[in-house]
């Protein structure tokens, strides 16, 4: 490659560089095929050696956790402890609620989301760079999966896909503020749309909620599954941590924290269910 | 042949960057191995140079990683690579300890680069606290890495000449 001192030619080829950019990316979200196939192509050659270096690199990433972050589990671990004891006794209380509403649910012939089919994928790559916001998972269009379907854990929704291949597929987590869902409020009935923050932040509902309804902290929030929703009804998202007006005086809005930890995920299952064209 | 080298070196980084680099979480921030590539060339072979090299290994992390868009870090690189090499022209001294203060200010300047970038194109960015601790991370770790990256920049891409100066590793 020569190298020039000319000024003139090294701005010339930013600018030609940076326009070749600028193409690339707004093809992209034009949604341009070419550019999707080569992503895909890349990505699917690329996959058996990520996943080998992937395997060779792990212990020291985990030697690295292990040793930096070793208080964190031990205080985590002791919280899971109380946390496993209080779940085990609930859920003695709820099976016996599960079991009536089950039976109610049969007789109005609505579908819940624990009964739709699913696939259970492992996640294979948090986000690889600082600005991503999303997972990666095993399972692709092989099993069935397609972009949009909702993905969840045993403790409620995680996110979407937003791309898949046959053998891969990628979630943008409810953390991400793109993503938007109807939700109700288990207790009062209200709806009204959740969307994230960011990465590490509570889920926020700003919009929806009357200012007169009452709306207890730790009320459960889940999916409206209402017309044309992008989610089936009925799935656990989190409990309100937070409730306060908004500047306007006009609405309530809600912090919602998440019930599955979005940042610990591994295995996950995506419904076979796609929402209403 | 002549782009083996370059395209190898690509490679490897692309594959650290997502694998042991994602694997290893430092307050909550990756370093970014792939933005030191752009920055060696810019310091070793000039502002056009970096440009190009940022441009090419930006394109190539754009096609692996899935959560931003095509374009996204190769956009990023180039425009980091010509600052470090227009930053760089202006350095009259040779000492080991500039290219070390130059791809710290650089990485962290790159790490700024790409949040513009993604603030302009509707990327979630935290523009907070966060930013500053992702964007010291990836400072030190590749002022830590600058000079052996250095080494392998001028093996891949040999220089013949800087500033009508023959340059020698």
């Amino acid at each position: 490659m020569a190298l020039s001192r000319r000024p003139g030619r090294s701005r010339f080829t930013l600018a030609l560089l940076l326009l070749t950019s600028i193409t690339v990316l707004t093809l992209d979200f034009r949604g341009s095929s070419a550019i999707h196939s080569l992503r895909n192509a890349v990505s699917s050659a690329f996959s058996p050696v990520r996943d080998t270096a992937g395997s060779v690199f792990s212990p020291v990433g985990d030697a690295w956790n292990g040793l930096f972050h070793y208080h964190d589990v031990k205080k985590e671990n002791d919280q899971l402890r109380a946390q496993v004891e209080a779940l085990q006794g609930q859920a003695a209380v709820n099976a016996d609620a599960k079991k009536q509403y089950d039976a109610l649910a049969q007789l109005d012939g609505i579908t819940q989301f624990t009964q739709l089919p699913s696939v259970t994928a492992q996640v294979i790559a948090g986000p690889l760079t600082n600005f991503e916001h999303t997972i990666e998972l095993d399972r692709g269009t092989a099993k069935g999966i397609k972009i949009g379907m909702p993905v969840v854990t045993g403790a409620g929704l995680i996110g979407r896909v937003t791309d898949v291949q046959s053998n891969r597929s990628v979630i943008k987590l409810m953390t991400d503020p793109d993503l938007v869902a109807g939700v109700r409020l288990v207790s009062s009935g209200e709806t009204a749309l959740v969307h994230g923050q960011g990465d590490g932040k509570p889920l926020v509902v700003d919009e929806g909620i009357d200012p007169k309804v009452k709306v207890a902290t730790d009320e459960m929030v889940t999916t409206s599954g209402e017309d044309r929703a992008v989610f089936p009804g009925g799935i656990p998202i989190g409990r309100v941590s937070k409730t306060e007006l908004s500047a306007d005086q006009l609405t309530q809005v809600l912090t919602v924290t998440p019930l599955a930890d979005l940042g610990r995920l591994t295995f996950v299952k995506v419904l076979l269910w796609e929402p209403p064209k | 042949m002549r782009f083996a080298r370059p395209a190898f070196v690509v490679f490897v980084l692309v594959t650290l960057q997502t694998t042991l680099l994602a694997d290893i979480d430092v307050f909550g921030a990756r370093g970014d191995i792939v933005m030191l590539l752009p920055i060696a060339a810019g310091i070793a072979g000039g502002r056009e140079r970096g440009a190009i090299v940022g441009f090419i290994a930006g394109f190539a992390l754009d096609l692996v990683v899935h959560g931003t868009p095509t374009g996204f870090f190769a956009l990023g690189y180039t425009l980091v690579g010509y600052f470090v090499g227009m930053v760089q022209a202006g350095v009259l001294r040779a000492a080991w300890w500039i290219p070390v203060l130059t791809a710290l200010g650089g990485s962290a300047l790159g790490v700024l680069t790409l949040a513009i970038v993604g603030k302009f194109i509707g990327l979630e960015v935290p523009f907070d606290r966060k930013l500053v601790t992702i964007a010291l991370v990836v400072a030190v770790l590749n002022a830590m890495l600058v000079l052996p990256m250095m080494r392998v920049t001028r093996w891949a891409l040999p220089v013949t000449s800087r500033g009508g100066r023959l340059v020698t590793s």
